[in-house]
């Protein structure tokens, strides 16, 4: 059934969304869908037994809320280390500014294995880290930095940073720097004139930053694997061990799926704060709201 | 804001200085490693030779590995070039209804654990017979790259109106000659950027290779992986240097093709 429509450049284009769409239907949409349905249907018919079974068990709750913090934690220290370093960054101008981004586009193009394996040998117990501190005298017998959840942390940060630093920059190379300028004129002082106009024009690279860091921190498996000790387990690696290790493919999925789904609520926050602002936000704060401090 | 170097604003610098150094210093410091002549990991070496990257270059496994992640590697980056830009272009100039929702499908799986894409493919490379071939750990890294793909050419897309194709459709070209001779050299560059990114990901991979690829297909972080939860020799630093150094090489090329458009390397997903 062909109906003649209107012409128009757009129409043509939307068929070549199937080809794309169709791939990602069949190996995203699908196998995700398909851990939400295992995780429904263990052997004894469609319920919640394989979550009751997950909830019962202390392990995953633990593994769950240490997952939490450690992305909570992480985030917190990446934004409070990389907001003054975008700052500056931001300010750079020329090589100077090449250089810096440079420096945080390396890591962030290089692979978590091979930079988790560089905190493996600095926090092992001969490495860099024990032999400084055992140098400088702060410390008298090595540490153990690998199952203190140290070098976990000290990774993660390490990891997460490009992450929280590029959306910061993104937001501040936007900013207008002649707001500040107004802002001095009309008598703000300098304090005022970063937390009124500065830092508001830079929440939303920091909303970004934090979902960004917050998100990817929860489904890490490589890092906390290697450099996570005996003591620290978060949940991709429970699921990994309840799939290939013990083979429980209902109580896998049911661990994936609730990741799954906390991931998925986080991730339509974040696109709703990626998206344009009403037109009313989106303006840029004229110098009266600076004076007045509604910015 | 004056830029009067005060106290505050060297502070600022320097901790801005030291906190670059830490990104860089721990992925820097495989390199001298992989030159160590102790048999052992340690920093600094005490003494320097190139054994290891003789043990790296005669070692049949990681031939064969690097072989296998070029293998998987081309056709993941060819396909999610073809599958990221066929959806940005009908996204950002199709009008097509729901496109937010599209948007959103198309960037999720960079954002999703690859731990739950992971136990949700295997089940299905069992059913269709793939696992532990080629086209499996290809398929699956596809998902998981084309995203890449679909930002820096949806970015691309923005970049310029959508007057140029029309100016092009009106004076008679078609659709495919539009493509060609309008659309695909204007967002040439990103195409190229996201094809190097897709490919320096899937050289990088773990959690899909671990799962869907065989003794046989492993790629290069999967050998990588298993050598380092059994030994630690310095052969894994000259591995990993070598990887380093390749990646490096894309990146510049991508930084230099990229230099010549409005995409840029930083695009955060």
């Amino acid at each position: 059934m062909r109906r003649p429509r209107p012409w128009s450049p757009e129409a043509g284009y939307r068929a070549w969304i199937i080809l794309p769409a169709l791939f990602m239907l069949a190996f995203f949409v699908i196998p995700l869908g398909r851990v939400l349905f295992t995780s429904l249907s263990p052997a004894d018919g469609i319920g919640l037994g394989a979550y009751q079974a997950l909830f019962r068990d202390a392990v995953f709750s633990i593994v769950l809320l240490e997952t939490l913090r450690i992305a909570l934690m992480v985030t917190l220290g990446c934004l409070v280390l990389a907001y003054p370093v975008a700052y500056v960054v931001a300010e750079l101008r020329g090589r100077w500014q090449r250089l810096a981004l440079a420096m945080i586009l390396l890591p962030f193009w290089t692979s978590a294995v091979i930079r988790s394996y560089a905190w493996l040998v600095i926090f092992q117990r001969q490495g860099p880290f024990n032999q400084v501190l055992l140098g400088l005298g702060v410390i008298d017998r090595p540490l153990r930095p690998l199952n203190s959840g140290l070098a976990l942390d000290v990774g993660m940060l390490h990891i997460m940073l490009p992450f929280m630093l590029l959306p910061l920059l993104s937001a501040m190379w936007r900013i207008d720097r002649r707001l500040l300028l107004a802002a001095s004129v009309l008598g703000a002082p300098p304090w005022r004139q970063f937390v009124h106009v500065y830092l508001r024009l830079s929440l939303p690279g920091v909303a970004a930053g934090c979902a960004l860091v917050f998100i990817t921190s929860l489904g890490f498996y490589i890092t906390p694997a290697l450099l996570g000790g005996s003591g620290t387990m978060m949940v991709s690696q429970l699921i990994y061990q309840q799939a290939s290790r013990l083979l429980n493919w209902p109580l896998a999925s049911a661990s994936g799926s609730v990741l799954l789904i906390l991931t998925s609520v986080l991730f339509v926050l974040y696109q709703r704060i990626g998206q344009p602002r009403t037109a009313r936000r989106a303006r840029p704060p004229v110098a009266g709201d600076v004076a007045e401090g509604r910015a | 804001m004056s830029r009067a170097p005060h106290l505050g604003w060297r502070l600022a610098t320097i901790f801005t200085w030291l906190l670059l150094l830490f990104l860089v210093a721990p992925i820097v410091m495989v390199v001298p490693l992989s030159f160590s002549g102790n048999s052992f990991l340690e920093f600094p070496p005490t003494s320097w030779s190139t054994r290891w990257y003789a043990a790296f270059a005669g070692s049949l496994d990681y031939r064969q590995a690097v072989m296998n992640s070029v293998i998987v590697g081309l056709p993941v980056a060819l396909l999610s070039s073809i599958f990221g830009t066929l959806a940005a272009i009908a996204i950002e100039r199709g009008a097509l209804p729901g496109r937010r929702i599209l948007a959103a499908l198309f960037v999720a799986p960079a954002i999703i654990p690859q731990m739950v894409l992971a136990i949700g493919l295997y089940p299905l490379m069992v059913q269709v017979g793939l696992i532990g071939s080629f086209p499996a750990v290809i398929l699956g890294q596809t998902v998981i790259c084309t995203p890449l793909v679909f930002l820096a050419v949806g970015a691309a897309l923005r970049g310029y109106a959508p007057s140029y194709e029309l100016a092009a459709m009106t004076l008679g070209a078609g659709r495919w000659h539009t493509f060609w001779l309008v659309t695909f050299p204007m967002i040439r560059p990103a195409v190229v950027i996201g094809f190097i990114l897709a490919f320096t990901v899937s050289f990088d991979e773990l959690i899909l290779a671990m799962f869907l690829a065989s003794p046989t297909t492993r790629t290069m972080p999967r050998l990588l992986w298993e050598q380092l939860t059994y030994e630690m020799t310095p052969t894994i630093a000259a591995a990993t240097a070598s990887i380093l150094a390749a990646t490096g090489v894309l990146l510049l090329v991508a930084a230099w093709v990229g230099r010549r458009s409005t995409v840029r390397l930083d695009a955060a997903p």
